[in-house]
């Protein structure tokens, strides 16, 4: 049994205007996150949201192997320079999913330690087995099915 | 990072606020039936949604839940007697029936006249299964009544506990959907099988799948009440291990089982907007709780507490640093210091604030189900507030609901393969590993 430990100032010092100044410091865009959309209806999601005054967050759309990535410009870029410094991709994807490109793009993520999360938008119908087996390895986490919201408040809740 | 009108609208409870409103379009839990235990028994305070309430139950019988203080000068009933048909103020000796309604006012000449334009704030309590239910909203929108498996099993099923949280109810919620942390906060002992040391988890073929695979990952899937979200853990070649978290709005949150240990779950109810209670259910949807069991429960193992006698404070609390135990932290068998799931839970939670400020967290992409649960909430307060729309996770439907461990092939969608082993059914056992 532990011996209780000593009644401490800062233990009872605690409100809600405290807590609120906490972590004052100012808070930069900390994530350099990389949004790729692995097929055409999920680049229509992210370009209905690529617009808004992101930090430091990049969109591309992808070819078929993963090898390389396209910004939203047009401009063909190596796929591993773009995600070196990154600390999160996120995988946008339907039914239409390209595997070989999700494969590419989860496995350099994970040789790089990079958190990777999913996004399965299902608009147009119901969800296949192929499509889940295909990026369901390489997201650590997985919104499925995902709403188009749900790009958006992510993106914003973890400072993209 | 949520921004500021958006942690005010989540976490502010009381009346009149968006929040408030929704809660108040739900059944909630406000007492044990053993906190009245008797007719005529001494009246119980009770304060909920940052209403301060008493709680009777006549000789007759009759439980009421009503404003804590009398109309005259503000007294509280808490010093009241209870009397035939309700309870007086011994101050000037007003006396309200169950429904808050004054019946005797002995002061005044032309008593029933003035009674009849005195009333106080009063609201349903009623028993379903071992505890005392209120719903605190419009009477017209009044849903039916709650229909948890956890409250509607036989007595000798099930066994609910109840502590004190010091923080703001959303913080308690989220700790409850965060299956992320559950590998590091209440991991710890030989190969972090911390769960063996339980005897309320024990011996479950789910536990070496935890221990054999420290790094789940995470599928958050919409369901009609609110969401599962799915764990996934490395199991024999081709499968995966499962455990299936589901959240029913607002406040209702289940762990998913054991071997055939009793299933356990939490509702996270708002004392006032810096405090809440942390109400915690075990049950078996088929047979009696052990002795052993239920001694477990009540001694506080599993996801229960060892409380203050004659109170629901933690005998390890802030005031005394939750017992933290760094020799114990420092060999990880404890990976945190402290003793116990409950604990381990509120020690942290508490630890950010009575109401943490969300406009300065650093949330990760691994906070997805978090994320999605905090936009489901939003989106059903402003469709409440805006459009009057009817929230979910108030009908039966949404409430026959079970949390679920299993294995699946690895191809396989979680929601396709437990089918509807969520979905609780009178006579049938939980599916779990």
């Amino acid at each position: 049994m532990a011996e209780p430990v000593a009644m401490s100032a800062c233990a009872r010092a605690i409100t809600a205007e405290e807590a609120a100044f906490r972590i004052d410091y100012p808070l930069a865009y900390a994530r350099s996150t990389r949004i790729v959309a692995f097929d055409e209806s999920a680049e229509a999601v992210m370009r209905g949201i690529a617009d808004e005054p992101w930090g430091q967050a990049r969109f591309y759309t992808v070819n078929a192997t993963g090898e390389q990535l396209v910004t939203l410009d047009g401009e063909a870029v190596p796929m591993a320079q773009e995600i070196e410094h990154s600390d999160s991709v996120i995988m946008l994807a339907t039914n239409g999913i390209k595997a070989d490109a999700v494969a590419a793009v989860g496995m350099a993520a994970r040789e790089r330690a990079i958190m990777t999360a999913g996004l399965l938008f299902v608009d147009d119908g119901e969800l296949r087995g192929e499509t889940l087996m295909a990026i369901r390895p390489h997201a650590r986490i997985l919104l499925v099915p995902a709403e188009h919201e749900d790009l958006y408040q992510l993106l914003v809740a973890i400072r993209a | 990072m949520l921004r500021p009108d958006i942690n005010d609208l989540l976490t502010q409870t009381g009346p009149g606020t968006p929040m408030g409103d929704l809660f108040r379009r739900y059944w909630q839990p406000v007492l044990h039936t053993d906190e009245l235990p008797e007719d005529g028994c001494p009246p119980v305070r009770a304060k909920i949604l940052s209403e301060r309430l008493i709680a009777v139950r006549t000789p007759e019988g009759e439980y009421g839940l009503m404003d804590e203080f009398c109309a005259h000068r503000g007294v509280s009933l808490f010093f009241g007697r209870v009397e035939e048909q309700g309870i007086r103020c011994p101050y000037h000796g007003w006396k309200y029936d169950a429904n808050g309604q004054a019946i005797d006012v002995p002061s005044e000449l032309n008593n029933s006249e003035f009674c009849a334009n005195v009333k106080l704030r009063s609201y349903p309590l009623v028993k379903v299964g071992d505890i005392l239910w209120t719903y605190m909203g419009d009477p017209e929108k009044q849903p039916p009544l709650p229909t948890w498996e956890f409250a509607t099993v036989p007595s000798g099923q099930t066994y609910t506990s109840k502590r004190i949280q010091e923080s703001n109810w959303l913080q308690a919620l989220e700790g409850g959907i965060d299956s992320s942390h559950v590998t590091w906060l209440h991991g710890g002992g030989p190969k972090g099988t911390g769960l063996e040391a339980d005897p309320l988890f024990a011996g479950s073929r789910g536990n070496k799948y935890n221990a054999g695979d420290v790094k789940p990952f995470f599928e958050v899937v919409e369901n009609e009440g609110g969401l599962l979200i799915g764990a996934r853990r490395n199991a024999e070649e081709g499968h995966y291990y499962w455990r299936v978290t589901p959240w029913v709005l607002p406040n209702f949150t289940m762990v998913p089982p054991r071997g055939d240990h009793p299933m356990h779950g939490h509702f996270w109810v708002p004392i006032d907007d810096e405090n809440c209670w942390a109400w915690s259910f075990d049950y078996h949807p088929t047979r009696d709780l052990t002795e052993a069991e239920r001694e477990a429960m009540i001694a506080g193992a599993g996801v229960h507490s060892k409380n203050i006698p004659g109170t629901y404070r933690p005998v390890a609390n802030s005031e005394n640093d939750y017992l933290i135990n760094r020799e114990k932290q420092k060999t990880g068998e404890w990976f945190s210091g402290v003793e116990g799931i409950a604990i381990q839970d509120s020690s942290l939670q508490e630890s950010m604030g009575p109401i943490v400020d969300r406009t300065k967290e650093r949330l990760v992409a691994t906070d997805a189900g978090i994320i999605k649960a905090r936009q489901k909430l939003r989106r059903a307060v402003e469709a409440l507030r805006d459009k009057a729309e009817e929230p979910v996770g108030n009908v039966p439907e949404h409430q026959r609901i079970r949390s679920v461990a299993i294995v699946l092939p690895a191809d396989q969608p979680f929601v396709e393969g437990i089918g509807d082993a969520f979905q609780a059914r009178e006579g049938v056992g939980q599916t779990t590993v």
